[in-house]
């Protein structure tokens, strides 16, 4: 019995990735050092290279842009957590069967649905001119100020972390032996106790993936920051598209896709480390 | 006192969870309601009469239109490309040791932790400069890239699966490797390819960050439509496309709840 190599099958995937995915990336990175000539899409093809595009990263003002980015994602990942833990427990322990089926059937149709469409209905109601608009008012919150515009795209991202990051510890969860934790009362433990000693440090690693995964969707969110911070809140990625899309400065687009890259890359390198050491161990 | 604590605690808890399920459903109740709207203007709730005139502006809005068409031809396109392509080399990766497997795998999963917009950028500059300045070849060159990979990880789910004794059995009772494949691989996989292709078209259906680097005066999908009039006016006709996409989605997780089951999709643990 004759089999065809599987090298003959790797060919056809190989082929589009290496045309399409690793040889741009590779020519962006080689366009991120070269000299940006005003006027001309993309750059001279035979230019000398220069690190003056990744200079220009170290000013304040681009600095911002790469620390709001930091901050936001930072703040939407955390509470994400917080929030899907209480809810994947909650499915995990407390609901019948039937209400949990229902239940993972609602977050997997939210993950499913649009992000556009989840990202045009939280600005249709919650925007500055939705339907909430007065009690917004009323409360003093302001919705053309900057700290709620902040919050707006924070509430874009825990939109889509929030059922994501549940599915996820609804595994974690289900693993941990619940009799672990009846122990734990039965020695004495009050339940608040023995989940943060128990039922916590053995939710760890579900945690941390959660985390990392929420944390590297929301620094590379594209079309969440555009739609609901209103050009008020930049994330790096529209600053790529806004580099391209208003000054065609392709070098200098280049060189924030590259660091972008690299943060990303970092993130997913610790989380599939750290995690496969615990495991392993 | 430890009693009292739990049950403030299990009861913020349940606040909390209620707080954030309204969170998640309230903008799509609002958003489906507001599509019904009668008025032409953005007013407060509830809408004072219902009509369905901002559907039957999407569907007389060439604009929008032009992008719906661009975006199921190129989903369509994506899904049946990406499906073959996931399901050779998912037989490729099947095939092969496990070292070789893992190292090729997170070589084909890769595109899925590059940021999408870095994606689209890097091909943007690429085709460029190859002298590709087709928006539809562009936009096909891209969602390839970003299906791809959903196809090969669902269908090397469903691969991993068969039983190998079944396969070898077929080809020592003289069986082709062809025949093998389809009668004995094929069938025994397809929940997975099925899978893999309705993520797929989610995925292609969805995106913006890539298409909208590589859309060109014409060529452009729905979501890029959607964006740009998103940032131009605040027109319900958008909320009426957000109620067709929010069917569209219902209609999906029934086919894969009927034919794979959604716990199949997320996994399960022990203590259940």
């Amino acid at each position: 019995m004759k089999r065809a190599p599987s090298i003959f099958f790797y060919l056809p995937a190989s082929v589009v990735f290496s045309v399409f995915f690793w040889l741009p990336l590779g020519g962006l990175l080689l366009e991120s050092f070269r000299p940006f000539t005003p006027g001309r899409i993309g750059a001279v093809s035979d230019a000398p290279l220069t690190l003056a595009n990744y200079e220009e990263l170290l000013t304040p003002s681009f600095l911002e842009f790469f620390m709001q980015t930091l901050r936001i994602s930072l703040f939407a990942s955390l509470v994400g957590l917080v929030f899907s833990f209480t809810l994947a427990y909650w499915i995990t322990r407390r609901m019948s069967p039937r209400g949990r089926a229902i239940a993972v059937g609602f977050f997997v149709s939210l993950m499913f649905l649009s992000v556009l469409v989840r990202t045009y209905a939280l600005e249709l109601t919650f925007g500055a001119a939705g339907p909430f608009r007065a009690i917004l008012l009323s409360f003093g919150v302001y919705p053309n100020s900057r700290g709620y515009i902040e919050v707006l795209v924070a509430a874009g991202l825990l939109h889509y972390i929030v059922p994501l990051a549940t599915l996820t510890l609804l595994t974690t969860i289900q693993n941990v032996d619940p009799r672990l934790f009846d122990a734990a009362q039965t020695l004495g433990a009050p339940g608040w106790r023995a989940h943060l000693s128990v039922t916590l440090p053995l939710c760890r690693d579900g945690l941390l993936a959660a985390f990392l995964f929420s944390f590297a969707f929301s620094i590379s969110a594209f079309v969440i920051p555009m739609i609901l911070g209103k050009g008020r809140v930049l994330f790096v990625s529209n600053l790529i598209y806004n580099r391209f899309s208003e000054i065609a400065d392709f070098p200098s687009g280049a060189a924030i896709s590259a660091v972008l890259f690299a943060v990303s890359i970092t993130i997913v390198y610790l989380t599939t480390r750290y995690v496969n050491r615990r495991e392993a161990g | 006192m430890g009693r009292k604590i739990d049950d403030l605690f299990s009861g913020l808890g349940r606040v909390m969870n209620g707080f954030i399920i309204c969170f998640l459903i309230i903008p799509l109740v609002v958003t489906s309601l507001m599509a019904f709207d009668a008025r032409p203007y953005l007013g407060p709730l509830p809408p004072p009469a219902l009509s369905t005139r901002w559907f039957s502006k999407f569907f007389s809005d060439d604009y929008f239109l032009r992008g719906l068409g661009v975006s199921l031809e190129l989903a369509l396109i994506s899904v049946c490309l990406s499906v073959c392509i996931g399901v050779i080399t998912a037989v490729a990766l099947d095939r092969s040791n496990s070292r070789a497997r893992e190292l090729m795998t997170s070589l084909f999963l890769s595109p899925l932790i590059v940021p999408p917009v870095v994606t689209g950028f890097a091909i943007l500059i690429f085709l460029s400069k190859l002298g590709v300045v087709n928006g539809f070849a562009r936009l096909l060159c891209g969602h390839l890239i970003i299906t791809i990979p959903y196809t090969i990880r669902a269908t090397l789910n469903g691969v991993l699966g068969i039983d190998k004794s079944l396969t070898e059995a077929a080809l020592t009772l003289g069986a082709r490797e062809r025949h093998a494949f389809w009668d004995i691989t094929f069938p025994l996989a397809r929940t997975g390819i099925l899978c893999g292709g309705i993520f797929a078209f989610v995925v292609s259906l969805d995106d913006v960050a890539i298409s909208i680097m590589l859309t060109d005066a014409k060529t452009y999908t729905l979501p890029v439509a959607l964006v740009s009039s998103m940032r131009a006016n605040f027109d319900l006709t958008l909320a009426a496309v957000s109620v067709l996409l929010m069917g569209l989605t219902l209609a999906l997780i029934f086919v894969l709840e009927k034919t794979v089951g959604l716990n199949q999709i997320i996994g399960q643990g022990t203590f259940r």
